[in-house]
């Protein structure tokens, strides 16, 4: 499904992203950790379209190469990004927004756009899987919204769109645990055998909840180690340091030991 | 100058004169005034244009009523539509707040407008009328022979304890300069209501003049909205004065530039007595090389304590060609005042974008839905349900 190879991302002349590979397949949930500064949420902007990047390497989506295309295209194309701080947007409502947003898919992708009464039914549903307040739908985007709701409303989001591939970027940061609980329900609702997920995140907590197939590290724009979910309990147990400055071998990966 | 004026022409304003800083005064010097003449064939197209709701309705063509486009006989219970001329035959004492005989006109084209605008629409609600229906005045500017600038003048007495909603659109058709110079008198009796709103969206080659003077009795209660949207120049400057105590002006304001556009807002409010309060929300979105002006005075007058006046003004440039002038003008003379004021100037924030575009929203849609939420917030003031898309559809000129 997801193919990632050989991916570079530079701002100016600060090199972030150094080769970095990847693959997701269809259903997996995979999560990305790693020390603040390592990339992680570079990769997520990468995927999901940001200017100002100099990228090299190759990113597919279905065999279909991400790289070429503008973020609402990747967004046609599947791409969700939780963004780890949602954006405000006053004078744009909630319901607008979102009717917006999926009709425009939609009519990307070559389908029908949905009613009005067809929209409130799938807006409704994802209300209530986040539990956002009855007002939501009238409010503006993300406007004077708490930490927490911003975050929900983001899994509210991704619920509406229905998307291929799911990156969420440290959808965990900032959350009490309650609304942890709450978001990570929201995802895990939203599984499926069709949908593959990334998760970035910074602490093993939110992986407590949201049980990932594969943990990658990711350290200095490259994934140094790959394992099982026991990877993040490992990580939370001995913090990054195993796999910051330590030398690399020839290929980049840590010298042998590292990880032990 | 090349006014058709029989006295001493009055002298134009120069950039010395702050309230006509940033205004183009060679393009204002090409503009000539003379008396309103016989009706012009008004363009199918013009027509067209003119927003359309329930209610009266009265049409000024190069400064005279057009009876048959005006409904000046009307059944609503305390409404009274007739014309300046009329009323300048049959009463004219009536109107002498209108055309003052003690004081000198603010500016010359006040005084162009007092000397030549001496037809127009004269608006009286009697005392504890509701009128539901919103009135229409609609100025169609089709420059022509003669002088270029038509003047037109609009008279509106809100009795006691009444409430009213008055909308004045202004268009104009042609690709030659000139335009139109309008003046609206307004008095509001004490406990009166009303809702009065500017449309302006002339021909790019036209220039817009409007001037609105406010007289406030007690507890009255004046809603003013302004949209500055069309000619090479528009402009729309309010004068309210809180003359009655606890009177309250509320003042909001949209102008949307693009091409060369100078589009300028001029507020003044004085609050000359107790327990008044003021409010003042304008914005702007400018495009390409236009300019927009907002200059907004509180004066607080001795004796007017318990004031509460409010001034924001907020701007968007959408290209660095663009600029924006925001000027506070604040002058207190009583204790016991709050007032507040400020400004912001931004552009289009590019993290919101790449936010709407990551969801689907193609870029010009994005874009779209930014500029209209920054503009919708002062639209959305509109009482008149079929009005609001009307002028929504009208920013989209900033597209074209």
């Amino acid at each position: 499904m997801l193919h990632v190879k050989d991916l570079t991302a530079a701002i100016g002349d600060k090199q972030i992203l150094k080769g970095l590979d990847l693959d997701v397949g269809a259903g997996e949930v995979h999560a990305i950790m790693g020390p603040n500064g390592s990339g992680k949420s570079t990769f997520a902007h990468t995927l999901a379209g940001r200017e100002g990047y100099e990228i090299t390497g190759t990113v597919t989506l279905d065999d279909a190469d991400l790289l070429e295309m503008e973020p609402e295209a990747r967004a046609a194309a599947g791409v969700f990004m939780g963004f780890q701080y949602p954006v405000e947007i006053p004078g744009v409502n909630n319901m607008y927004f979102l009717r917006t947003a999926l009709n425009s898919v939609r009519r990307t992708r070559g389908e029908t756009e949905v009613s009005a009464r067809e929209f409130l039914s799938t807006a409704q549903e994802a209300m209530d899987l986040v539990e956002m307040p009855k007002d939501f739908l009238h409010r503006a985007v993300n406007a004077g919204f708490s930490g927490g709701e911003k975050k929900r409303n983001e899994i509210l989001q991704m619920a509406v769109m229905q998307p291929r591939l799911a990156v969420l970027d440290e959808t965990d940061s900032g959350l009490d645990i309650d609304a942890l609980r709450i978001i990570a329900g929201g995802v895990n609702a939203l599984r499926g055998p069709e949908r593959s997920m990334i998760v970035i995140t910074h602490y093993q907590r939110l992986l407590d909840y949201i049980k990932p197939d594969f943990v990658h590290v990711l350290v200095d724009g490259r994934i140094v180690e790959s394992g099982d979910h026991t990877l993040a309990l490992h990580l939370e147990d001995h913090g990054y340091a195993d796999f910051v400055n330590h030398d690399l071998d020839a290929s980049g990966r840590p010298l042998s030991g590292a990880t032990s | 100058m090349n006014s058709t004026a029989t006295a001493a022409a009055p002298e134009l304003p120069t950039k010395r004169d702050e309230a006509w800083r940033y205004a183009p005064h060679a393009d204002l010097a090409q503009l000539t005034f003379g008396p309103g003449g016989a009706s012009a064939a008004v363009p199918a197209e013009l027509e067209a244009q003119i927003p359309v709701f329930d209610g009266p309705r009265i049409v000024v063509v190069n400064g005279i009523v057009d009876p048959a486009r005006s409904e000046l006989a009307t059944s609503i219970t305390g409404l009274t539509l007739s014309t300046v001329a009329d009323v300048l035959t049959t009463e004219p004492e009536s109107l002498t707040r209108h055309f003052p005989t003690d004081a000198d006109p603010v500016d010359a084209f006040a005084a162009f407008n007092a000397q030549f605008g001496r037809d127009g629409a004269v608006i009286r609600v009697a005392a504890g009328a509701t009128i539901d229906q919103p009135i229409h005045v609609v100025d169609l500017a089709l420059p022509g022979a003669g002088h270029n600038t038509s003047s037109t003048g609009v008279v509106i007495e809100i009795g006691e304890g009444s409430e009213a909603t008055i909308v004045e659109t202004r268009l104009g058709h042609g690709t030659e300069s000139g335009g139109a110079n309008v003046r609206t008198t307004i008095t509001l009796h004490d406990h009166a209501t009303l809702e009065h709103i500017v449309v302006q969206d002339a021909p790019p080659a036209q220039i817009s003049l409007s001037r609105v003077d406010v007289t406030q009795g007690a507890n009255s209660t004046f809603r003013g909205r302004s949209f500055n949207l069309g000619a090479s120049y528009g402009r729309v400057a309010h004068a309210v004065v809180l003359a009655g105590a606890g009177a309250h002006a509320e003042l909001s304001g949209l102008y949307f530039g693009f091409g060369d556009q100078t589009l300028d807002q001029q507020v003044d409010i004085v609050h000359a007595a107790k327990d008044c309060s003021s409010r003042q929300l304008y914005r702007g979105v400018l495009d390409d090389s236009s300019t927009g002006i907002f200059s907004g005075g509180i004066d607080v007058q001795p004796g007017a304590d318990g004031t509460d006046a409010e001034q924001e003004n907020h701007n968007l440039l959408l290209s660095d060609r663009a600029e924006a002038n925001t000027q506070p003008r604040l002058e207190i003379l009583a204790d016991d005042v709050a007032c507040k004021h400020g400004a912001t100037v931004g552009q289009l924030d590019e993290t919101a974008l790449y936010y709407m575009r990551s969801r689907g929203i193609p870029a010009a849609e994005a874009r779209r839905l930014l500029i209209n939420g920054f503009a919708d917030q002062v639209v959305d003031h509109v009482s008149i349900d079929a009005l609001r898309p009307w002028i929504i559809d009208r920013l989209g000129h900033a597209d074209a």
